[in-house]
C-alpha cells in the first residue's frame, strides 16, 4: 500500500465502518447509477465497503478506481441511510458517500490512474478556463459573456450573476432569462471580468488541485469587483460555492451565495416580479439532485410553479423523486454516456406517464439529456428551466 | 470437492453463455460479493471470495452456467439481494458466483387472476412501485423490504412484517422456475399450474425449493401473489411496565380474531434501550415504559375503523397504555429503518462504537417465550462478560395472529459486534454462543430459524438435532437432486450427503 493509499485509509476507515457494518444497502435501490446497471460494484455500500478491503489488504486503488465513475453525486443514498435518518448529528456522523467518492476520485488521480475522458476533459477545461461544451459552439474566455449579447449588462459590482459553463455556450436561452428576470425585478447585478469554470466538476473528477485553481481566480476577481453576493441558478456551482468554496478558503471566504430559484420564489412573493401571462402547459417538476436530495431545497421551485397562471402542475413528492436523478451529474455522462442516457430516458419515462406535455427543471445540466431523452418519446416531452416558464409568465420571452 | 477448477478456458466458456459484458473476474467484482450485513471476522473476508462473478440475463444462460459448473465441478452459488443473514450468498468455496440483480423485470401483471410473473433480482420496494398504479400490491414486507430481492426470499423463505393479514413468502410465491443442480429447468408449485394456489396433485414440490440457500438450485422467475393495495392502514403502540405484562398482552392481541391484524410485535426493555439511543428520530417516551407492544392493521376501511377500536380496547384492558397516533404511526412507518444502526453501539464502560448487527432468530410457540428470552440474555451476558466488542442489543418477537397456521413467534436477539475488533478467540467464542442459543429454541420445542436459515457457523451444528430423522432425507434429496455437490457447497452441513465418496 502506498503511503497516500494508507493516509487515506486511515482517514476514512471508520467513516467506511459506518456502513460496512450496518451493509444492508438501503441505499441501492435510490440509486440511479445502480438502477440502471444492478452491479454490486456500483452500489454505494460497495464505494464503503471498498475502503475496508483496502485496509485489509484484499484490494487497491487500482482495482476499484473504475468503480467509482459510476456515481453521479446526487446524494440519494446519503439520505436513504438509516444512518443518517436516525443518528445523522448526534454523533456528526452521516453517511457521506459523496464526500468519499469524491474522495477516491483523488486518491486515484494522486496516485496516477486516470479515466481517458476525465482527465481529457480537465485538460481542455484548464486550456479554455470554461468546461470544454459539446457542439460547435467557440468555448473561451473571448466568448463568455456572449451569451449576454444585447443585454447590456454592466461588469463588477455588489452582487454578481454567475453563470455556469453549460448556461454560457450551450443552454443560453437559460442565463438570458436568468438576467431579464432580475432586470425586471430591478434587482442590480454586473458580470465576473473573467469569469472561470467553477471549478465543481474537477472536484468532482478527482482533480482537487485543479479546482482550487478555478476557485482561487473566480474569488480572486469577484474580490476585485467589489462583489460581496453571487447569484447562481445552477446548483452545482450552488455546491461549489457552499461546500467547496468555504473548505477552500476558510473563514475569508465571506460571500453571501444566493440561489436564484429562491430569489426567484421571493421575488414572485413580494410582488417584485409579476407573473401575468398565463403559460397553458401541463408541466411536471424535475427536482434537481443537488437542489433536493443535497441541499433540501424543493419548496422554492414548486412555489414558483404553482404561481405561474394557467399552468398545470403535476406534482410528484419530492421524496419519491430521491429515487430519480437525470444521470448528468458527477462526470458520468463524460465517462458513461450510455448510463447518463438510460438514466434520463427513465426520468422522462416516469414524467409522461404523468400526461405531462413539459418537464421543468432547475438544474442547466440536467437539461441536455433530459431534452434528448424527452424528444424520442411516444408523446414527446419537451424539457425547459424554470427560468425559461417563469420569463415567459412575466413577458420577458426572448427576441433577438 | 475442495480446490476450485476456474480456468481460462472456462472463463471463456461464461463468456460464450452470459456475454462479455457480464463476466467479471476483477477482484472488486469479487470482493464486493463475499460478505452480506451478517459479521464475519473481517481479516478471513478472502476465503469466501468467489473465482468469477455473472451477472445472467436469462433462465436459459443459468441452465448453461450450471451445466458448465458441473462438467468442470465447479461450485455455484447464488445471490440476490446480498441481505441474507445468514451468509447463505457467501461463497464457501469459491467457485461462480451468480448474481441475479440483471434479471429485475416484470414479466406479467395479471389483474383477472391476482399474478404478478417476475424474475428473481427485482426488489418488493420497486416492484411495488409499479404495482400500486393498478391497485394492487405484493405484500411480501420484511424489514429489509428496500433491499432484498425475491430470489433471496425464496432463497430463505422469509418472514413479512404484515404476514398475519396476507401471509409469508411461501403463501405469497405461488410457483416458480428454477434451475436444478444439474441445470435442468424445472417448474414447481402447489401442483403443476402456474397460478393455482392450492392443489394436492402430487408431493409439495414447492416447499422443497423454498428456503434452501441456494443449495438445491436457481429460481429464475416467479409467480406472485397480489393483493388489493389496502385502502386503511392502523398502527397502535402499547407501553408497558415490564415485560411480563408485555408478553400476556401480545397473546391477547395476537388471538383476538381480528382479521385484518396483520403483525404484533414485541419489544424488550433491551430493545427499548437500544433504540432510545440518541437516536434523533425516535420519538421520547417516558422512562418507565419497559415494554413495547406494536400492532398495525391493513384492509378496507370498513373493516379496519371498528376493529382498531376493539385492538385498542384489548391492548388497554390487558394493562397497555396506548401510545398515541405520532409515535404509532411515526414509529411504524419507519419500521424497516431501524434494525442496524452502528453507532447504537456500546462498550461496557458506554463508549460509543461502530458494532455490526447480528442477530438469532427462531421460531417459538407463545407459552415459551418468557423461558427462551431470559436464557438467551443469559447466553449473551456471559459473552459480553468475556469479550467487550460485543453488546446486547435486546429482543423482539413478532407474530402474525396465532389463530392462523402461520402464528408462530418470530423470536430474535440482536447482538452488537464491534467487527473491526473481532479476533480469532472472540468470533469462536460467539459461534459457541450461536449454538447454545440454538440449543435454546430446540429445548422448548421451537425451530432454530424462522426466517433467515440456519447454515452459519454455530446454529448449524444443531440443524441435525432439531430435523432428527428428517435431516437423513434431506442429505438424501440433495444427492439426488445435485448428485456432484455443485450447488452452494459447504452450506447446511450437506457434505456429509456426500461422505464416503471418491474426493
Ligand atoms: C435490515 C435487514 C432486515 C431484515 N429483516 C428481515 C425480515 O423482517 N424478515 C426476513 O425474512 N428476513 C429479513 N432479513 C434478512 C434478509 O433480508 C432475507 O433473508 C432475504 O430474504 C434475503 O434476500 P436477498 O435477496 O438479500 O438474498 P441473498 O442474501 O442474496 O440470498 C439469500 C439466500 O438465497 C439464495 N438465493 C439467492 N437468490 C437465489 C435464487 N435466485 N434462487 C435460489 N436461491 C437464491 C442465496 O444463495 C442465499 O443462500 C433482513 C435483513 C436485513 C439486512
Ligand atoms: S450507505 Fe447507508 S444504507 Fe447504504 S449500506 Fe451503507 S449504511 Fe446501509
Ligand atoms: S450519490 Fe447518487 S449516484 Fe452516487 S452512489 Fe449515491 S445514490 Fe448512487
Amino acid at each position: 500500500m502506498s503511503s497516500t493509499e494508507r493516509e487515506f485509509v486511515e482517514q476514512w476507515r471508520n467513516a467506511a465502518y459506518n456502513c460496512y457494518s450496518s451493509g444492508h444497502k438501503f441505499c441501492r435501490e435510490v440509486c440511479p447509477v445502480t438502477q440502471v446497471t444492478r452491479n454490486e460494484v456500483h452500489t454505494p455500500t460497495a464505494f464503503h465497503a471498498n475502503v475496508v478491503a483496502m485496509e485489509k489488504g484484499l484490494l487497491s486503488i487500482e482495482d476499484v478506481a473504475r468503480d467509482y465513475v459510476h456515481c453521479t453525486q446526487c446524494g440519494a443514498c446519503e439520505l436513504r441511510c438509516p444512518n443518517t435518518l436516525f443518528t445523522g448529528d448526534f454523533y456528526r456522523f452521516r453517511t457521506r458517500t459523496v464526500q468519499l467518492v469524491k474522495a477516491v476520485r483523488a486518491l486515484a488521480v494522486d496516485s496516477g490512474i486516470h479515466q481517458p475522458g476525465w482527465q481529457r476533459w480537465v485538460e481542455e477545461t484548464n486550456r479554455q478556463k470554461s468546461e470544454p461544451v459539446l457542439g460547435d459552439v467557440p468555448v473561451s474566455q473571448e466568448h463568455v459573456r456572449d451569451w449576454a449579447a444585447g443585454l447590456d449588462l454592466p461588469v463588477g459590482g455588489e452582487t454578481i450573476l454567475f453563470c455556469d459553463c453549460e448556461g454560457a455556450f450551450h443552454r443560453t436561452s437559460v442565463p438570458r432569462a436568468a438576467a431579464r428576470i432580475l432586470q425586471a425585478a430591478g434587482v442590480e447585478f454586473g458580470l465576473m471580468r473573467e469569469q472561470w469554470c467553477c471549478g465543481g466538476p474537477a472536484a468532482e473528477m478527482g482533480y482537487a488541485e485543479r479546482a482550487r485553481e478555478f476557485a482561487r481566480h473566480n474569488v480572486e476577481d469577484w474580490r476585485a469587483v467589489g462583489a460581496k453576493r453571487i447569484i447562481v441558478f445552477d446548483p452545482h456551482d450552488y455546491i461549489s460555492f457552499t461546500e467547496d468554496y468555504p473548505s477552500y478558503f476558510g473563514d475569508e471566504y465571506d460571500f453571501e451565495i444566493v440561489l436564484f430559484v429562491e430569489l426567484l420564489a421571493e421575488l414572485i412573493r413580494t410582488g417584485r416580479l409579476a407573473l401575468t401571462r398565463p403559460v397553458e402547459r401541463v408541466v411536471t417538476y424535475h427536482d434537481a439532485c443537488r437542489l433536493n436530495k443535497r441541499k433540501g431545497i424543493h419548496e422554492a421551485p414548486r412555489e414558483v410553479l404553482r404561481a405561474i397562471p394557467g399552468l398545470t402542475f403535476k406534482d410528484v413528492d419530492h421524496v419519491t423523486q430521491w429515487s430519480y436523478c437525470s444521470g448528468a451529474g458527477g462526470g458520468l455522462s463524460i465517462e458513461r454516456p450510455d448510463l447518463t442516457a438510460e438514466i434520463s430516458r427513465r426520468r422522462v419515462e416516469q414524467a409522461g406517464g404523468l400526461g405531462v406535455d413539459t418537464l421543468v427543471s432547475a438544474c442547466v445540466w440536467s437539461e441536455r439529456p433530459l431534452t434528448e431523452q424527452g424528444g424520442k418519446l411516444d408523446q414527446p416531452l419537451e424539457v425547459m428551466d424554470l427560468l425559461e416558464i417563469v420569463a415567459l409568465s412575466a413577458g420577458l420571452e426572448d427576441t433577438p | 470437492m475442495t480446490a476450485t477448477l476456474v480456468t481460462d478456458p472456462v472463463i471463456d466458456e461464461l463468456v460464450g453463455i452470459c456475454g462479455p459484458d457480464n463476466v467479471f473476474t476483477d477482484r472488486s467484482s469479487r470482493v464486493n460479493r463475499a460478505r452480506v450485513p451478517a459479521p464475519f471476522p473481517v481479516h478471513r473476508w478472502a476465503e469466501h471470495v468467489p473465482d468469477v462473478v455473472v451477472l445472467p440475463t436469462s433462465a436459459e444462460q443459468i441452465s448453461e452456467v450450471v451445466k458448465l459448473a458441473n462438467r468442470h465441478r465447479i461450485p455455484v452459488v447464488p445471490r440476490a439481494g446480498g441481505t441474507g443473514l445468514t451468509d447463505g450468498a457467501v461463497p464457501l468455496r469459491h467457485g461462480i458466483l451468480v448474481d441475479v440483480k440483471l434479471m429485475n423485470k416484470i414479466l406479467e401483471i395479471d389483474l383477472d387472476d391476482r399474478t404478478v410473473t417476475v424474475q428473481p433480482g427485482i426488489n418488493m420496494l420497486k416492484l411495488n412501485e409499479e404495482l400500486r398504479q393498478h391497485g394492487v400490491i405484493y405484500p411480501d414486507d420484511p424489514a429489509s423490504y428496500p433491499c432484498s430481492l425475491v430470489g433471496g426470499r425464496i432463497g430463505t423463505s422469509g418472514w413479512s412484517l404484515i404476514g398475519g393479514r396476507y401471509g409469508h413468502t411461501r403463501d405469497l410465491v405461488i410457483s416458480f422456475q428454477i434451475v436444478l443442480p444439474t441445470g435442468e429447468l424445472i417448474w414447481v408449485g402447489d401442483g403443476g399450474g402456474r397460478k393455482v394456489r392450492k392443489s394436492s396433485t402430487g408431493y409439495q414440490l414447492k416447499h422443497l425449493f423454498m428456503g434452501h440457500q441456494g443449495t438445491l438450485g436457481i429460481v429464475t422467475e416467479a409467480v406472485l401473489e397480489l393483493v388489493p393495495r389496502p385502502e386503511a392502514e392502523f398502527a397502535a403502540f402499547f407501553s408497558y411496565p415490564d415485560y411480563e405484562t408485555a408478553w400476556r398482552s401480545t397473546g391477547a392481541l395476537a388471538k383476538s380474531g381480528l382479521a385484518t391484524l396483520a403483525g404484533v410485535v414485541l419489544f424488550d426493555e433491551w430493545k427499548l434501550d437500544y433504540l432510545r439511543r440518541d437516536d434523533e428520530a425516535y420519538i421520547p417516551q417516558p422512562d418507565d415504559v419497559r415494554c413495547v407492544v406494536a400492532t398495525a392493521m391493513y384492509g378496507t376501511t370498513d373493516e379496519v375503523r371498528p376493529g382498531a377500536k376493539r385492538l385498542l380496547r384489548i391492548g388497554t384492558q390487558t394493562g397497555g397504555a396506548y401510545l398515541g397516533d405520532e409515535i404509532s404511526q411515526g414509529d411504524w412507518a419507519s419500521r424497516h429503518d431501524r434494525y442496524a444502526t452502528p453507532l447504537h453501539g456500546r462498550l461496557r464502560d458506554g463508549q460509543v462504537v461502530p458494532m455490526s448487527w447480528h442477530c438469532e432468530d427462531a421460531s417459538i410457540n407463545w407459552s415459551k417465550l418468557p423461558q427462551v428470552r431470559r436464557e438467551w440474555h443469559d447466553i449473551v451476558a456471559r459473552l459480553g462478560d468475556r469479550f467487550r466488542i460485543f453488546d446486547d442489543w435486546g429482543m423482539f418477537a413478532y407474530t402474525n395472529g396465532a389463530f392462523k397456521p402461520w402464528g408462530d413467534y418470530l423470536t430474535e436477539i440482536d447482538v452488537g459486534i464491534w467487527e473491526q475488533e473481532l479476533d480469532d478467540a472472540a468470533w469462536d467464542a460467539w459461534v459457541t454462543a450461536k449454538r447454545d442459543i440454538a440449543a435454546v429454541a430446540i429445548a422448548y420445542g421451537g425451530s432454530i430459524s424462522a426466517c433467515h436459515g440456519a447454515c452459519r457457523a454455530g446454529e448449524v451444528d444443531l440443524v441435525p438435532e432439531e430435523l432428527g430423522g428428517g435431516w437423513e432425507v434431506m442429505k438424501k434429496v440433495k444427492r439426488v437432486l445435485d448428485p456432484l455437490n455443485i450447488m452452494n457447497p459447504g452450506k447446511y452441513l450437506l457434505d456429509q450427503a456426500y461422505e464416503g465418496d471418491e474426493p
